[in-house]
């Protein structure tokens, strides 16, 4: 990818937090140019970043003391060539998923919704890798992009009190999983056997962000296999 | 690492606190830490710490405990009744807790958070690099009814220490604070900027995640999403009701409510010890 990225959009959005903004659109040269650019902040930053949160066409640094933004500018012009060799970098996750009724709690809403069959839900949300566009709302939680619009399907009107940890969801224009029991409102269609969270493990998520991500289709059977090898 | 304190009866809520879980935003971990960093703060140099150490955080006090071994204290933060088997003690000064003594922390009448800070700072293992109590993660350990306190070892103080009445602060029932407009204030109706600029709004409740406030109800120009993006404490989101929530320590990390402004980080202690019906009015950081 050669194409120059303009530098974003800055705000100061308090004393120790600076925002830059790409254009207000999910897409997939945002996802690029958010990625590119915290990356160059992390790296021009240093030890005056206290840590930095990247969102769909956002990056918010944290820091200790003013940034010197023009000289941002300068060097992110500077960087260019080099940001766009060094992409590339994702890592591409395969997440088995047992769509068995048992877990797929929201199948027949997702089929009344979309008119379709559950086999070709399944095969639509297996038919394509996704981004980790955003992680947030809950710890390690992946906003997975972007989902075939056949399976556009809102969200629950009354989320439920709990789903239960490492269910897999959809909800509007995107795909999900739960890493911890908690409530929520996307439509569960089923549910992996890996562990999203695990604060005592030395890594304790399993996304980072601009990870790629694959479905495929596991047994019941397989299921609690792997689940109870602790894959 | 030693039993301190036995929890008798547990109040509204507390969690122990340490200066916060950082580092790990990016994977939607919320930050956390004190809600009040004045008082917070206050405690670690009243007790000669070097480094901040881990307070118990109450709200609105109804906690008692029973020591189970001899330490000092010293209790920071809204204004409130302390008795010590049954006699009042002085806040903001350390105080000595001998095996068998009881702590009441009675009803708050100024401010709304007081933080209990032990010598050395209570013990609690680390998870994600804090030892914050954060429910929605499960990280750090749940204080209840029965639960014990431990302490960490440290080095004795040579004398009593404290805060002059001068120097502590004071919780007021109506405040005014700085903030920065958020990226979304431009998509407020005219009339909305103006009125949130220009009115005062009132606390009608609220948790470590989040404080509700109401006043004039506030409006876009144009019902429309905006795509989630970072938060922090101190963030003042709209959603469609139009009355304002102030996101507090234990803030969701990206959240797609519009942000209509954020709070200076040095005024932050005194959102947080608003009381029930208390105003709060806001000011244009230029």
């Amino acid at each position: 990818m050669q194409t120059i990225i303009d530098f974003p959009h800055s705000m100061w959005i308090s004393q120790q937090t600076i925002r830059f903004a790409f254009h207000e659109e999910i897409s997939h040269a945002n996802f690029h140019a958010v990625q590119a650019f915290n990356r160059f902040l992390t790296k021009q930053l240093r030890h005056n970043l206290i840590e930095s949160v990247a969102s769909y066409h956002t990056v918010t640094a944290y820091v200790k003391q003013q940034v010197d933004v023009d000289l941002l500018r300068r060097q992110w012009l500077e960087m260019q060539v080099s940001t766009a060799i060094a992409d590339g970098t994702n890592r591409l996750l395969k997440i088995p998923v047992c769509y068995d009724e048992e877990f797929a709690l929201d199948r027949q809403r997702v089929m009344d919704y979309t008119g379709l069959s559950f086999e070709d839900i399944k095969r639509l949300h297996m038919s394509k890798s996704y981004y980790v566009y955003l992680i947030g709302f809950l710890p390690g939680f992946p906003y997975l992009g972007e989902l075939d619009a056949k399976l556009f399907v809102p969200r629950l009107k009354n989320p439920r009190a709990s789903v239960s940890a490492s269910s897999v969801g959809v909800g509007g224009g995107q795909t999900g999983i739960y890493p911890v029991d908690s409530p929520g409102g996307w439509n569960i269609i089923g549910k992996t056997p890996f562990d999203l969270f695990d604060a005592n493990g030395k890594e304790p998520f399993l996304f980072e962000l601009g990870d790629e991500v694959q479905f495929y289709e596991i047994t019941k059977q397989q299921f609690w296999e792997m689940k109870s090898k602790g894959v | 690492m030693k039993p301190l304190l036995l929890v008798t009866k547990q109040g509204v809520y507390g969690s122990l606190q340490d200066k916060g879980r950082y580092g790990y935003r990016a994977f939607g971990i919320p930050l956390s830490g004190p809600m009040d960093n004045v008082s917070f703060h206050a405690a670690q140099l009243i007790l000669h710490h070097f480094h901040d150490q881990t307070s118990f955080e109450m709200f609105v006090g109804g906690f008692e405990f029973e020591a189970l071994a001899d330490s000092i204290y010293v209790l920071t933060g809204g204004c409130c009744t302390c008795l010590v088997n049954s006699s009042p003690i002085e806040m903001w000064k350390t105080f000595h807790l001998t095996k068998g003594d009881r702590l009441a922390i009675k009803n708050v009448s100024q401010g709304s958070i007081v933080y209990l800070t032990p010598l050395g700072g209570f013990h609690s293992e680390y998870e994600l690099g804090s030892s914050s109590y954060l429910p929605l993660g499960n990280l750090g350990t749940a204080i209840s009814k029965g639960s014990i306190l431990y302490g960490q070892v440290a080095s004795p103080l040579k004398m009593n220490r404290g805060l002059y009445a001068p120097y502590r602060p004071t919780f007021a029932s109506s405040i005014t604070v700085r903030m920065f407009k958020g990226p979304h204030f431009e998509l407020f109706t005219e009339e909305s900027q103006r009125l949130f600029l220009q009115n005062p709004f009132q606390f009608i409740g609220g948790n470590r995640m989040g404080y509700y406030i109401k006043g004039p109800t506030l409006q876009l120009q144009n019902m429309q999403d905006i795509l989630s993006e970072a938060t922090q404490f101190g963030t003042i989101q709209v959603p469609q009701s139009g009355n304002p929530i102030i996101l507090m320590a234990d803030a969701q990390t990206v959240g797609g409510y519009p942000i209509i402004a954020t709070i200076h980080e040095d005024d932050l202690h005194k959102v947080a010890q608003m009381r029930m019906f208390n105003t709060i009015k806001f000011v244009l950081e230029e």
